[in-house]
């Protein structure tokens, strides 16, 4: 699979061992390929049928603000009218023709029983920005894309984590060994500015409600952040994921890709590779790889260009999380 | 002075009132960088930007500031007001440019 | 109130000062170009971290006579260079934006 992939570094290692150097199998791994496309899909669909006008679909496509409309009577699917569809048609002057003239009708497909690890490859060859999904019987029952992926991944993993982070508390319990006291792994994609820093803000909002001292809740949100930040801006996507027991806090950093050059370049203030997008949207001051050595007790970071990258810091807590 | 002083004496609309909105000012921030407010080790800060986007305000909540005031009269997307909300992060709009905004914050405090 | 006056009473540094006696009649804090060229006055001192030959261009196209770069950030060439061609002054402190407008508002009033 290719390492520019726009999903969790995790679907790049199938079949393989992590590019980013990590040994341990990721969660993330695990759920991509137990979940089918149909536990991640919209079923919610908004859709016409082929007499429809185009002008219909524009409007549609405001009130709903969706981006993609399939074409289809009754469960049996004819096409899909995208958004630049719809522009060309009204710079062609044809807004108000049926849809039947103007869909796309050569499109890619997904079944809802593959699983979402094949679904990802689907994304990263095609650069569509939906599929539609069908059911054996060829009948339209969904529709799936990116963001759709990252909710469910995003609902999935917290459970999962949960899971863990409990029966982890119950061994300790029983046999007295060093447990671990939180865990929680995010997936971060490829310039989806409207998330970035969610992560982060919502492990503050942990560790405050399990009452960390405030200056080490401080330096792990801030190294979360800029690590984000970092992945969002830097990097093909990847994987957050937090690590706290044994009086250690880490935060860890994984993506399959670009990877880094000059990794100590990087690691100087005021140096950034963003380019002028992203610096007017208010990111790439190039503070961030610097900021996150500073907050913490230990920093360690791994890259090779053309494959992916791991940072990882680590911010002592004085045994905090046992409360 | 609290965070609602300020925001009374920069004559700012309050779109949210967060969790720190009583509380009182103990910094000042006038950056549009959010990586150089991500540097500064202050607390209970109040952060005045001229950047009406999200990031600010979870740039703001990572930092532990008490509430973002927006300046220029800036229009501010309707996405920033959810996120005030979600973070309980005080978000309030003023037409004050951000030099007369520090100026009159200044005066307000009193002489040093 | 002249250049030189404004760098004496607040005791800036004068990395270039093409005209000491030009009139400031005012400052303008952001760090946001578009800002500034969307409402920095005329004749103001530029408040800015931005250290970026752009922050010259902008100032030359608002007629704002002057940075001041915060934080003590460092000053590139091209940002110089661009400075002495359009006769652009470039300041700089240690300090930061709120105070150094701060310090500002109390001598340019």
């Amino acid at each position: 699979m290719s390492a520019t992939a726009q999903i969790p570094a995790a679907a790049s290692t199938l079949g393989g061992t992590d590019p980013a150097g990590g040994n341990e199998p990721l969660v993330l791994l695990e759920l991509i390929q137990r979940l089918k496309v149909r536990d991640v899909m919209s079923t919610k669909l908004t859709t016409v049928p082929r007499t429809a006008p185009l002008r219909q679909v524009q409007e549609l496509m405001r009130k709903k603000k969706i981006s993609g409309v399939p074409v289809e009577e009754s469960g049996r699917f004819f096409g899909l009218v995208s958004i630049d569809d719809i522009i060309r048609a009204l710079g062609g002057g044809y807004i108000d023709d049926a849809c039947s003239q103007h869909m796309t009708t050569k499109l890619v497909v997904l079944e809802d029983d593959m699983p979402l690890s094949f679904a990802l490859r689907y994304f990263d060859r095609y650069h569509y920005g939906r599929f539609p999904v069908l059911n054996r019987d060829q009948r339209l029952v969904g529709i799936i894309c990116q963001r759709d992926i990252n909710r469910a991944l995003l609902v999935e993993l917290t459970h999962e984590l949960h899971r863990l982070e409990s029966s982890s508390a119950k061994n300790a319990e029983q046999d007295g060994t060093a447990s671990i006291y939180v865990l929680r792994e995010f997936p971060i994609c490829k310039y989806d500015f409207e998330n970035a820093g969610k992560a982060a803000n919502q492990i503050k909002q942990l560790l405050q409600e399990k009452k960390f001292p405030a200056k080490i809740i401080r330096r792990i949100a801030v190294a979360s952040y800029e690590l984000e930040i970092n992945l969002c801006v830097h990097s093909d996507g990847g994987v957050l994921s937090w690590q706290i027991s044994n009086g250690r806090a880490e935060v860890i950093a994984r993506d399959a890709g670009p990877g880094i050059e000059d990794v100590e370049w990087a690691c100087r203030d005021g140096t950034s590779t963003a380019n002028e997008w992203i610096r007017s949207l208010g990111f790439g001051a190039g503070m961030g790889l610097v900021n996150v050595k500073r907050v913490s007790d230990e920093f360690e970071i791994t890259s090779k260009k053309g494959s992916g990258t791991t940072v990882k810091s680590v911010i002592y807590t004085d045994g905090a999380e046992q409360g | 002075m609290t965070m609602i002083e300020v925001c009374e004496v920069l004559k700012a609309d309050v779109l949210v009132k967060g969790e720190g909105v009583q509380k009182t000012v103990l910094h000042v921030i006038a950056s549009d960088l959010m990586s150089d407010v991500l540097l500064v080790d202050e607390d209970d800060m109040l952060l005045l930007t001229s950047l009406a986007s999200d990031q600010v305000l979870r740039t703001a909540q990572i930092v532990g500031a008490v509430g973002v005031i927006v300046v220029n009269g800036k229009p501010l997307p309707s996405s920033m007001v959810n996120v005030a909300n979600d973070l309980r992060m005080t978000l309030a709009t003023s037409k004050f440019s951000k030099y007369d905004a520090c100026v009159a914050v200044h005066a307000a405090l009193g002489p040093a | 109130m002249t250049l030189q006056g404004v760098i004496d009473a607040v005791g800036f540094e004068s990395v270039l000062v093409p005209d000491a006696h030009v009139e400031v009649t005012g400052a303008y804090t952001s760090d946001l170009l578009s800002d500034v060229v969307a409402h920095c006055p005329e004749s103001a001192l530029l408040v800015t971290v931005q250290n970026h030959k752009n922050s010259v261009a902008v100032c030359t196209l608002v007629g704002a006579p002057a940075i001041v770069v915060v934080h003590n950030r460092e000053i590139p060439e091209d940002m110089l260079d661009i400075a002495r061609r359009e006769g652009i002054a470039i300041l700089r402190t240690p300090e930061d934006q709120f105070t150094v407008s701060c310090r500002l508002g109390h001598i340019l009033k």
